[in-house]
């Protein structure tokens, strides 16, 4: 146990920021001009899991660690879909998951936008053409951007991020 | 590297040979018992092996597996190690087993939509896998149907709403949460009765994810299959991709060379201990202690580099293949990741320290989300969450496979089942995994990572311990393609520990719960 005055005592618990990668930090600077430019600063995302194998989740959760720290760019997750600008969308959508899927979609306000991450999200995937899934998000919702991958990985992620921000521009 | 020993042998004939003669039981290709059994028998082996204190781990339903039956079902029960499957005919209704074996409740609602089972005297009666855009009599596992999109049920299913076992009365209300939560994470349902803050009861509603793994898996050449195996559950992927493979190469005869078999250990663990972090940091983001849950995502993401680097999947996908592996790992990868883990274990431990010695975090863990020991045996509850509430079960130990045998983990059984228990054996495996790799890192022979050889016809069940506990495969190849792939993770049996867990805590506890207890949607749903 510690008590407080031997922490203010101790040396700080800090550390330095883990490597940075170069790559990351050019796609983070041109998404957080992109936000500045088209959403006044920041962009809201709401996830939705329509029926992915969990994969994609944990590499979108992974942008919030400190080697991406997405929030830095402007971005930020959001509990709801009514704050939210994009919605993004992982996995195939399942016969179980569609009525949630169109609520969500319909809570967000206009302006809004739908990006779908993972090969399944994207197609189908795997399960394309069987009796449990719908199909892509795009079965169901007007999809603006796919990032395929199985997953894509943190930078790809981002880097499709960057890429809907310069087609929302031109919308 | 057989998993059979004659203790489960001597031990099962023991049980069995009072109801059945000896020579019906008979030992399949991974070291699991079959034995072929009449009503009668069944009903007279499920009372004694209740008293025995089996746990039912698994059951399922399958088409012309044995000649006198059209349908069969098969129950799988253990213990410690010892896997004995009673086959019935399902061709009649079969005598629930919910009340004696309380797991065969979703077991039983699992085969009822699958296939059309009819279970007499089963207490819950409710669809499972198929909600209400599915139509009414809709048993896509049966092999009548083929594998197309169907047509979903008109209308929002607002008309057949889901009769959710909820507590009235003075005071009560209904707090319902999901299918879409607040945070970044998979979907499901959970409908609290709340008195107060106090949570009174709690039912959980799953399978909003139910993507058709066992059907679609059908069909497929088993080598294309293992990609189905690792879309279980994507933090599973090679839990579940090995309990496929062994089942195949079980049931082929293949023997893995020992170098893959080195190689899939140091995956295996890899992925423990990617898994075990992932934990920890949201335990500690949920007690709203971003400095710890910090340390721990920074060395998860390293961990995934890692396996970037082993395999060229941040998840190890793509790696594991019947007959060993798909490719060989370089002893420069492998040096690589030795001195990794060796700076890596320094570093945990710091951050170990600096939660451990956090009262605030401490007092939160603490007496928070008791799962009592009493049931872990009816539900099958194995793995970390298991041996938080004094298990010591532990599939590596109990049925070793691959190199487990002679590098069998300690086991470190806690009993106060409380969320502070769940972390620290966490803990202490995170450790244990970068202990056992570093020890057998050393020591991978050399040799082929593959054996190849023609897929043969047949049936097995194998077990192994994922990081969320005993996930079990059974897989049948029939005519060199997958006939029947029944795939059951803990977290399909673990996610009923969570409605007694919560019972009698706060509503603002249950993330912590939830998160301690760590369940996969995608790996229940299937």
């Amino acid at each position: 146990m510690v008590n407080a005055f031997s922490c203010m005592l101790k040396k700080k618990v800090t550390e330095d920021v883990p490597a940075t990668d170069p790559e990351i930090e050019a796609i983070g600077s041109e998404l957080k001009s992109e936000a500045d430019a088209v959403f006044s600063g920041s962009i809201a995302i709401r996830e939705l899991d329509s029926g992915s194998d969990n994969a994609t989740e944990i590499e979108i959760n992974n942008l919030n660690n400190a080697f991406y720290d997405i929030e830095r760019f402007g971005i930020s997750f959001v509990a709801s879909p009514r704050h939210a600008d994009v919605l993004i969308v992982t996995g195939a959508v399942t016969l179980n998951m569609a009525g949630a899927v169109k609520e969500t979609y319909d809570a967000m306000p206009s302006p809004k936008f739908v990006v779908a991450v993972g090969d399944d999200a994207c197609d189908g995937g795997i399960y394309r053409g069987t009796y449990a899934v719908l199909g892509g998000a795009d079965a169901v919702l007007p999809v603006d951007m796919k990032i395929p991958g199985n997953p894509p990985s943190p930078k790809q992620i981002l880097a499709g991020l960057l890429a809907l921000m310069r087609k929302a521009r031109d919308r | 590297m057989a998993p059979i020993t004659s203790d489960h042998e001597h031990q099962l004939r023991g049980i069995t040979g009072a109801v059945v003669p000896p020579d019906r039981l008979v030992c399949g290709p991974a070291g699991e018992f079959y034995l072929v059994v009449s009503r009668e028998e069944f009903e007279k082996l499920a009372g004694i092996l209740a008293v025995r204190e089996y746990a039912l781990i698994s059951m399922f339903c399958a088409e012309d597996l044995v000649p006198t039956h059209t349908t069969s079902l098969l129950y799988v029960f253990e213990k410690r190690g010892g896997v004995l499957v009673l086959v019935t005919d399902a061709d009649t209704p079969v005598p629930s087993l919910a009340l004696r074996f309380p797991s065969a409740s979703w077991f039983e609602r699992e085969c009822r939509d699958g296939f059309g089972n009819v279970f007499t005297g089963a207490p819950d009666t409710r669809r499972l896998l198929f909600h209400e855009a599915y139509p009414d009599g809709f048993h896509p596992l049966k092999k009548s149907f083929r594998n197309a999109p169907i047509v979903p049920k008109p209308g929002d299913g607002s008309g057949d709403e889901y009769p959710f076992r909820t507590v009235l009365g003075e005071g009560v209300y209904q707090v319902p949460v999901g299918p879409v939560h607040a945070g970044i994470i998979e979907p499901g349902h959970f409908r609290f009765s709340v008195i107060g803050e106090t949570i009174f009861n709690l039912e959980i509603r799953m399978f909003y994810k139910h993507r058709g793994i066992e059907k679609l898996a059908e069909g497929k050449d088993p080598k294309d299959c293992v990609r189905v195996a690792e879309a279980v559950s994507g933090d599973e992927s090679v839990a579940n991709a090995a309990v496929f493979c062994m089942g195949v190469e079980r049931i082929t005869g293949i023997a893995v060379p020992d170098r893959a078999w080195y190689i899939r250990t140091i995956l295996m663990e890899m992925e423990r201990i990617c898994s075990h972090l992932g934990d920890q940091a949201g335990m500690l983001t949920d007690v709203a202690f971003p400095l710890g849950a910090s340390q721990f995502s920074v060395l998860r993401e390293e961990v995934f580099r890692q396996n970037a680097s082993l395999s060229g999947s941040r998840f190890l996908r793509g790696m594991i293949v019947p007959g060993g592996l798909a490719r060989d790992i370089s002893p420069e990868t492998l040096a690589s990741l030795e001195t990794f883990l060796t700076e890596f274990r320094k570093r945990y431990r710091i951050g170990l320290r600096i939660v451990l010695s956090t009262a605030s975090v401490v007092d939160r863990f603490t007496g928070t989300g008791v799962l009592k020991q009493s049931l872990l045996l009816p539900l099958n509850i194995t793995g970390p969450v298991a041996r938080a509430s004094g298990s010591r079960a532990d599939v590596r130990t109990d049925r070793p496979y691959g190199v487990y045998a002679g590098h069998a983990p300690s086991v470190h059984p806690l009993s106060d089942g409380d969320v502070l228990s769940r972390f620290t054996v966490r803990a202490a495996e995170i450790m244990d995994s970068i202990d056992l790799i570093l020890r057998i890192i050393h020591t991978v022979p050399a040799g082929e990572v593959r054996t190849e050889k023609p897929v043969r016809d047949g049936y097995a069940l194998t077990l192994v311990e994922a990081p969320r506990g005993q996930n079990l495969a059974f897989v049948r190849i029939r005519n060199g393609v997958v006939d029947r792939y029944k795939v059951r993770t803990a977290s399909f049996c673990n996610w009923q520990a969570i409605e007694h867990a919560v019972l009698g805590n706060i509503i603002a506890d249950f993330p912590l719960i939830n998160k301690s207890l760590n369940l996969s949607y995608a790996g229940t749903d299937l």
